[in-house]
Order: C-alpha cells, then structure tokens, then sequence
C-alpha cells in the first residue's frame, strides 16, 4: 500500500509546511529546550543531561530580573490600557476621515528601526538635549536628567508596544454595532452604563488580543531598558542575552528562556481559559 | 528524457531532507569538502577589519568575495571556533592572549610562515620587533599571528570635570570614592568590567584569587554598579560624558573615546592611572590585537594575502582609522606610514601620551577564574536594578 492510499490528500498536501514548521519552529526551539539539561558551560547537546541549569537559577537571583520583567510588562499594559481605548474609540467612532491620517502617524513610525528611535529619545531626554537644553535657554530652568531612570524605561515600552495594542483594540471597538449603542440609550441606559455594559464588553476581543500582544513582547523588551534606562534595570532578556555571549554559558541562557517561555506560556493560558477568546469571537 | 527518474513524491522527500540537513549544517554543511575557495575569504574580527573603507581595495585586487562579521568580545568569537566554526573561518582577529593561551594549544589556529612574515614585524614600532611575544607561541619557535591595533585601555574622563592630572593620581580610587556615586557611567564591556573591578578592589586581575579577594570583589562590584548612573555602549558613553550626565566611565581608552576626540571633544580623554595593583605597581591595562589564520581544513589561499596587505602602509592607515573607533597601529613606527596621519588623526589617538600610557599599563592577560567574577558581576548588576 501506497503512502498515497494512506493518507487523505489534505494530509499529504500538508507534509511540506509541517516539515517547514518542524525544522524551522520546532528543532530550534527542542535544541534550546535540550541544551537547558546539558553541564554549565559546554557547547553540545550529547552528554550527561541533568537539572544543574534549573537548580543554579532558583539559587540565584535571577527572580529579581523574572519579577522585573513581568512588572514592566504589566505596568506597560496597564498604562497602554488607559491611553490607547480613547484613542482606538477615536479612530473607530470620531475622527472619521482623519483615521486614515492618525493611523498613518501612528504606523510610520514603525519603518524606522527601535533602536534608532530609542536613541532619538536619548538625544530627546540627555542632559542639555532637545528638552533640558530648551527648557535651560529658554527658561533657565535646570531640572534633573530622566534619562537612565526607572520611569523612561516604561517610557519607553509604552511609545514601542502602542501599536500593538492600539490597532487590535480599534478593531475591537469597530466591532461594537450602532444599534446596540442606540438600543441601549434608548431603554435609558447613562453614558456610563454603556460603556460599562456594552461597548466595553463588546469591545473585549480586540482589548484581550491587545493586551496579550503587547505583554507578550513587553515582557521580552530588552532594548528600552539598555538604551533608555542605561541598564538600570536588568530585565531577564538581558540576563539571557549575558549569558549567551559574555558569559558563554549557553546552557544557563537556554534554561532561562524556557523559564521565560514557562511563566509567560503560563499567564497567556491562565488568561485564556479566563477569557475565552473563541467565545467571545462568537466562534461557538 | 528518461534519465530524471524522480517522482514528485521524491522530490518533496529530497526537498525535506536538503531543508533539514540545510537547517542543521548551516551552508558549510552544504559545501561539498575542498571546494575551490581561491576567490573566499571569511574574516570573524572585531570592527573595523569588515569596514568597507579596509576591505574594498582588496575585494577590486584579488576579485574575491570576501565575508566579515565583528563581534566585540573575545571569548564569543573563540567559543565560534570551539563550537566548529573552524571550517567557515580563514581569519580571526583578537586580543593578545588568545592565541598563544588558548587557540594554538587547541589547534583552533595554524601558525604563518616566520621567514615571509616576521620582516613585517620589522618596520613596526620597536616594542613590537621579532620575536613579539604575543604573536608567538610558548615555545617560541611558532609565528601565530600579525599585530596592527592597540592601545592603552583603562578608564575614561571628561577634563572639564576632573582634570587629567588628579585622575592619573587618584586612579582607581574614583570608584572607591563614594562621592562619585552617579558620576560614572560603566561601558558594557563585561570581560574588561571584571578585570577593572579586580583594580578597584586593589588586587591583580590576572592571577588565581583567593576567596577573600573573591569576597572583596564581591562588594566592589555591588558598589561599583549601586552607584553608576549608566551603563551602556561606547556611544552612549561619549554622550553621556559630552552632555555632562556623567564625568568618567570605567573601562575605556585610546579605542573607547577616539570617536568623541575626532568629533573635536578635546576633553574626553583616556587616563591610564600612574599607579595601581598589578605588576610593577602598575595601574593600567592595555590591549593589542594579534590577526591569525583559522585551523580550517580548507583554508583560502587568501588568508596570508590578506595579512599581507594590511601592512602596507596606506592600508594600515586606513585601519587605523576604519569606521566605528580610531586606534594606534604597530605600523606607524615605519615612517612611510607615520606620516599619513594628520596632526587630528594624531590627537584623536592621544598619541601624545601613548609611549607613557603603555609603559604604565601591563598588557591584557586571560583571568583564570574569569568564569567565577563574571558570574559574582552579574549577580551585582542585578541586584543594583531598580538604582
């Protein structure tokens, strides 16, 4: 018999991308996994496996820098939160014609290289920059440098990962039919309720699709933290990326990236099953 | 027509197992062995070597394709090499110790023919006449490499903040001093980090230490990094000191602030401080470049050319002043190539005090508990996020 008799052409069809997928996708990520059991400091997978990795992290500190991570991440969205619906409620609702407009101010941006931007934010925020130095010879007033503090590095995270959330949450709010918004108003529903009852649970497919993208690679922003903040917070990206090259201590680096992979995999679904995002896509 | 007998069915087959064995190999495990690689030449170098002002002359003479990839640490660039990059590389570029401590015994590296090459080592400055220690192996009978760059490599400071005199004097100290706390920047620089907390601790960094010194290295380095404003790249080093964020950086030299100096910032400035722990008293490190070619079982023929024509002196010039930072070469003691650099050239090299700045530095030697300090270092870095 014929692997042609055995398998439905769909099947067949698919060997091809499920081959791409596992030797792109899955064998890197398994060589990462694999390497997280090797001895500290050696370059090959084929010897004596075992947890040393694992237990030389939780003997560390290396909590300090998951904890940061996460809380950046988290701070992120929360402030993304607040100033991306307004804006998402705008480019849905408001701004009409101009939408187009803002979101092209909005995606522009995005043609040009983080760092690069980053580093315009340093020349923005240095002592004697585009702000101190304006505020010092227009003003003569001299307040202290921000940059390499804790706050420009969130700074930072919320001006890279806006789009991120901004553009799956105007989705979700285009979402949101007229008649509902009227059906409610007209049974005497308060501008209040209708966020609260209507627009916002509507809306909540793009605003979970937001916040999951934007923590997801808020949590492994590594730049903001090194340009902005002048490592003054060492995020786990960080600690990952020293271990890799200084360090070169590949076995430490692929067993905190499964961590990492770990805790987020976790939060993502602990979020998922909390929200079903089929359900409220209306898939069922 | 006959002859192509494969179905479809094992075309894909084929397809898949070129895939995998392209994703496993790399391109190298593509190439079939002995290739013809008379027009290839692969370089792994710090910066500069793969800067096009270097490398496109010698692309137009020998009509070759020539590859350079910088990377700006060595450890990372040897541990290619261990990982089995010999078979991609003709060339490595890296600091002194490397390659008579490490990649000759391990046969990472094959030595270079004395009698064609040590000539060049001639027309260099007399501290660099043959045989040079660094470019020869222990026994001293193998020729391991070509030196070019090199420089003094200590700490940085901005004059208008603490004059070049005080600096010289004070030395290591500023970092004890805690009155400086978020004055200082740190250059990311992790290996030359460790080696400069060691000086700030007051002991020698090359040599085993004891568990007291790795205890007293553990508290410089939690108060070297609680009390620095920044830690960051060369660039954002420079900017940090022009802009007035910070009066010094620790690890940096000639190689670090060159780039600001051409720039016209006269102040910025390489210190190497006039007394320190280590041998003969001396309080600074300095570093130089030792070029060899690569173990590969099918080396390009290239390799030794390329060696070659970076001792012209034009060429050497030319390096010296490649994109990315600016650097003194072994070949400015040849007149004919001295004379290429302009009195700016000069001044952004601090040529000035280079003879002086090498005598007070010993030259960079491998740690041998690196992996121990390195590690205490990060965990200080951690543990002072959040300021």
């Amino acid at each position: 018999m014929t692997i042609s008799k055995l398998l439905a052409p769909g099947t067949r069809h698919a060997i091809p991308l499920v081959l791409f997928l596992l030797v792109g996708f899955a064998a890197p990520l398994l060589a990462v996994i694999g390497f997280s059991f090797v001895p500290a400091r050696s370059f090959s997978l084929w010897q004596n496996w075992g947890l040393g990795n694992y237990i030389e992290i939780f003997n560390s500190t290396s909590y300090l820098s998951f904890l940061w991570s996460l809380g950046l991440a988290a701070i992120t969205v929360l402030v993304l939160a607040v100033i991306c619906y307004p804006i998402a409620y705008g480019l849905a609702r408001v701004f009409g014609k101009y939408s187009t407009l803002v979101t092209l101010l909005f995606t522009i941006p995005l043609f040009v290289s983080e760092n690069v931007r980053l580093y315009g934010w340093v020349l923005f925020f240095i002592k004697n920059g585009v702000l101190l130095g304006t505020l010092k010879s227009w003003f003569g007033i001299e307040p202290e440098s921000w940059l390499f503090t804790n706050g420009i590095i969130v700074w930072g995270m919320v001006y890279v990962y806006l789009p991120f959330m901004l553009f799956p949450m105007t989705l979700g709010v285009s979402m949101v039919p007229d008649q509902t918004r009227d059906a409610a108003f007209d049974l005497g529903a308060t501008r209040w309720q209708v966020f609260k009852e209507v627009e916002l649970p509507l809306s909540m497919p793009g605003i979970m699709i937001g916040f999951l993208l934007s923590f997801v690679l808020a949590v492994g922003a590594i730049a903001e933290a090194k340009v902005l903040g002048g490592q003054q917070i060492i995020p786990i990206s960080h600690d990952i990326e020293i271990a890799f090259t200084y360090a070169q201590n590949w076995p430490l680096g692929a067993a905190l990236s499964v961590l990492l992979m770990l805790v987020v995999g976790t939060l993502v679904l602990l979020v998922l099953r909390r929200f079903d995002l089929d359900a409220i896509l209306g898939r069922r | 027509m006959s002859s192509f007998k494969q179905s479809r069915r094992n075309f894909m087959q084929n397809s898949a197992l070129m895939a995998a064995a392209f994703a496993t190999g790399g391109v190298a495990g593509l190439r079939p062995a002995f290739a013809d690689r008379s027009k290839e030449l692969n370089i792994l170098c710090w910066e500069g070597y793969n800067s096009a002002q270097v490398l496109d002359p010698f692309r137009e003479s020998s009509g070759a394709t020539i590859k350079a990839e910088s990377l700006t640490n060595d450890p990372t660039m040897i541990n290619r090499l261990r990982a089995g990059e010999t078979n991609v590389w003709d060339l490595i570029n890296v600091n002194n110790p490397w390659a008579r401590k490490k990649m000759f015994p391990e046969k990472l590296i094959t030595p270079l023919d004395r009698a064609k090459m040590e000539p060049y080592f001639d027309k260099m400055a007399p501290a660099f006449k043959a045989p040079y220690k660094w470019a020869m192996d222990d026994s001293g009978a193998q020729l391991l490499g070509m030196a070019q760059r090199y420089g003094p490599y200590s700490f940085v400071v901005n004059t208008d903040k603490v004059s070049r005199d005080a600096a010289e004097d004070q030395g290591w100290d500023l970092w004890n001093d805690s009155a400086n706390d978020k004055k200082y920047g740190i250059l990311e620089s992790d290996d030359w980090n460790v080696f400069n907390i060691c000086c700030i601790a007051g002991f020698d960094p090359f040599k085993v230490h004891t568990d007291e010194e790795v205890a007293k290295f553990t508290e410089t380095a939690n108060k070297v990094f609680k009390g620095a404003k920044v830690v960051g790249d060369i660039a954002t080093m420079n900017q940090a000191l022009v802009s007035g964020e910070i009066n010094f950086h620790m690890t940096g030299g000639t190689y670090s602030a060159s780039p600001a100096r051409a720039d016209g910032t006269a102040a910025i400035r390489g210190i190497t401080p006039k007394k320190g722990p280590m041998e003969g008293g001396k309080g600074g490190i300095s570093w130089i470049e030792i070029t060899s070619v690569v173990n590969n079982p099918d080396i390009s023929p290239l390799a030794v050319q390329f060696l070659e024509y970076v001792q012209d002196p034009k060429v050497a010039h030319t390096v010296a002043f490649a994109e990315g930072t600016f650097n003194p070469v072994a070949q400015m003691g040849n007149p004919e190539c001295f004379s290429l650099f302009t009195k700016e050239e000069l001044d952004a090299i601090q040529y000035d005090s280079l003879e002086e700045e090498m005598a007070r530095s010993v030259e960079y030697d491998i740690v041998p508990d690196y992996d121990k300090l390195l590690d205490v270092m990060t965990a200080a870095k951690r543990a002072a996020s959040g300021g």
